[in-house]
């Protein structure tokens, strides 16, 4: 029976035109669609991420809305920004005056020519069917060019809003090439209101010698999913960190893909912030193809109420990949007795000379941790919550641009109780 | 300020302090010496109200006020401080917002004004003069991936806004090399005044060379087993410990 739900939301969310663009891509994704189903608790990938709720949903068109963005604005990146809202481009809430000569930055409706690389990142890897469904249905999104060794100094904002009063299903799709030697910072931030589903896709390639710091923040509405694929190619000597953030939604998964060429680096953090019966789910795949290329991974969960947390995090270091360096944590805190954490690593090791370490921890706070801070003058409650809260800013310390840093600390505190300990800047 | 009357304690059900009493006077320096695993630090864990032990008997009396009808927090508040040996470290916290976090609860407990970010900022920087800390310690994570002796610049400088009247130095000086050692013993004799009192927990003689006590106290399985004056630890450090022990037990024997 459940098969059948699943079909009808494919159906449902297949009903609406095919874009014009990228007819073969598009196509080639529908068809395999059709092969496939809605994911079960039978399969393994998603035994602990329920869909049921979500099959059991039907999606209308996405209406057009104006959204007031002014509090989303911040001040680094007022001039790199490109909103996009219920998944078509807002050009008046948009800017990028500030972006630097060279750098082609566009909605992708606006520079289909450029795109040839859509669709083609990550191509060693099986499809998902949600990252499918966002190649058949995708309206538009942001496609960044920087060129061989322009640094580019201002980080780009990239915003998605969703504001729907009955089910919406949106499609944000990102393309980002980096030229050798290039760098830049770019923050994509997801956040919208009401009920929606959210499938974006973002291709990254990272060329030889060049370094993109991703933050990724997601604070959707509570009655959302997020399903968000990544698939990030890094070439030789190149750098790929990302931060994925996340705190909306009612269900949300995170599947990033990373592909190591020889001496490349990777950095693929998390936090996920939780309560009531939210459901966060990442499923991570990082592949040392080739060797001396390092990863490190820290995921951390906060899980309170009947929330639930799921992390899966599979490193393949192939054979001849000699002189990998992978480090993967997974530090999770639960706050009530009826929060719940699977967390799983996955080493699979064909390479003899590497150096790669894992961890899971699941637990309560450190009495000793908390005695500290009571020996010097924190009553229990406070000292509960400023640890809660240095549990999760831990992972917001090195974000590089300071309102985000700022903000997103402020968000935490109001989340972990924090906000009467004053500024913890 | 502080009286210990034959104070017993125990952790896991094992006892550990087995009937120590101890007067300290406003303005004293009092030394606790002992091998390894005699109580030292216990006594100064059960002072500051740590979980783990369990107090069995005896009284203390801090200022007059039984010092255990007060909770850990409330016993800093009231100006008590102990220096840790293993300082924990708190990822996420800077140590800056730490500081001022702890000088504030001090600073509403005691009815002064609590100092803004900005303030505290000016405060901060003359104290971190005192035990000669690096700038970027503040901004760094609360004592995350600090050198056991940075640790331990960080527990002096906390002292140095706490301004406590009872300080209890936890092996101070395990962990710091001769220079740094000379730095926080001297900033601790700086903040030492009339009205405070200092008790200092060590196995070695050297930090009473800069921090000079007035009494030097023998622990040794949970009993106080010799005090005298600051010739003592003189006498220890020629000597070490064993005649001490063996005198104990030749005049329980008597």
């Amino acid at each position: 029976m459940t098969l059948a739900v699943g079909s009808n939301l494919l159906a449902d969310l297949l009903s609406g035109p095919r874009p014009a663009e990228w007819a073969d891509l598009r196509e080639e994704a529908e068809a395999r669609l059709t092969e496939r189903d809605l994911p079960t608790s039978s399969d393994e990938d998603w035994k602990y991420t329920d869909l049921k709720a979500l099959a059991g949903m039907s999606f209308g068109p996405a209406p057009k809305v104006t959204v007031d963005i002014s509090g989303h604005l911040l001040p680094e990146m007022v001039g790199t920004r490109q909103v996009f809202v219920n998944g078509h481009h807002a050009p008046h809430a948009s800017c990028a005056s500030a972006v630097p000569a060279g750098v082609r930055y566009f909605p992708m409706s606006h520079a289909s020519e450029a795109c040839h690389a859509l669709g083609s990142i990550g191509n060693g890897a099986a499809k998902g069917l949600f990252e499918d469904l966002n190649t058949a249905r995708f309206e538009d999104g942001a496609v960044i060019l920087v060129p061989k060794n322009l640094k580019v100094a201002l980080p780009l904002h990239l915003l998605f809003i969703t504001k729907a009063e009955a089910p919406i299903a949106v499609f944000p799709r990102i393309l980002v090439l980096l030229e050798r030697g290039a760098e830049l910072e770019l923050v994509e931030e997801h956040l919208g209101e009401g009920p929606y589903l959210s499938c974006p896709v973002v291709e990254v390639h990272v060329a030889e010698g060049a370094v993109l710091r991703h933050e990724r923040v997601q604070r959707e509405s509570a009655e959302a999913y997020h399903l968000s694929t990544l698939k990030a190619e890094v070439g030789k000597g190149g750098q790929y960190h990302s931060r994925t953030l996340s705190f909306g939604a009612r269900l949300s998964r995170q599947q990033p893909w990373v592909h190591l060429a020889e001496g490349a680096e990777a950095s693929l953090d998390g936090l996920a912030l939780l309560d009531g019966a939210q459901v966060a789910d990442t499923h991570s795949f990082l592949h040392h193809a080739e060797p001396g290329a390092s990863s490190h991974q820290l995921h951390k969960c906060i899980v309170d109420g009947k929330a639930r947390a799921i992390f899966n995090g599979q490193i393949m270091v192939a054979k001849g990949a000699q002189g990998t360096d992978a480090q993967q944590q997974s530090r999770n805190l639960l706050l009530s007795e009826t929060a719940r954490v699977d967390t799983k690593p996955q080493l699979e090791i064909y390479a003899d000379d590497v150096k790669c370490s894992h961890g899971a921890a699941v637990g309560q706070l450190d009495p000793e941790e908390l005695f500290y801070l009571q020996s010097r003058g924190m009553n229990a409650d406070d000292a509960r919550n400023l640890l809660t809260y240095g549990f999760a800013a831990d992972v917001l310390t090195h974000i590089p641009v300071a309102s985000l840093r700022r903000a997103l600390r402020q968000l935490v505190m109001a989340r972990t109780q924090a906000t009467s300990l004053g500024d913890l800047g | 300020m502080l009286s210990i009357k034959n104070l017993t304690a125990s952790i896991n059900g094992t006892p550990v302090l087995k009937g120590i009493d101890l007067e300290l006077k406003a303005g004293e320096i009092h030394a606790i010496m002992g091998p390894n695993g005699s109580g030292k630090s216990t006594l100064g864990k059960v002072l500051v109200g740590h979980p783990a032990y369990e107090v069995t008997g005896g009284e203390v009396l801090y200022e007059g006020r039984n010092l255990f009808e007060l909770e850990p927090d409330a016993r800093a508040r009231a100006g008590i401080f102990m220096g840790f040996q293993h300082p924990i470290e708190v990822p996420g916290v800077s140590n800056a917002a730490f500081l001022r976090l702890a000088y504030n609860k001090k600073a509403e407990a005691e009815g002064r004004d609590e100092l803004d970010p900005l303030e505290f900022d000016d405060f901060i920087h003359e104290k971190i003069k005192l035990v000669a800390m690096k700038e970027e310690f503040l901004d760094r994570s609360l004592n995350e991936g600090f050198s056991g002796g940075e640790k331990k610049r960080n527990e002096i400088l906390q002292m140095a806004v706490l301004e406590p009247k009872l300080a209890i130095l936890d092996e101070l000086d395990s962990g710091l090399d001769i220079d740094a050692l000379r730095v926080l013993g001297d900033a601790v004799n700086k903040l030492q005044r009339p009205d405070r009192a200092l008790l200092i927990i060590t196995h070695f003689p050297r930090i009473l060379e800069i921090i000079e006590p007035q009494f030097v106290h023998v622990l040794s399985g949970g009993r106080i087993l010799k005090s005298a004056g600051k010739e003592l630890a003189i006498e220890l450090e020629e000597r070490g410990y064993d005649w001490v022990l063996e005198e104990a037990a030749a005049g329980s024997q008597r």
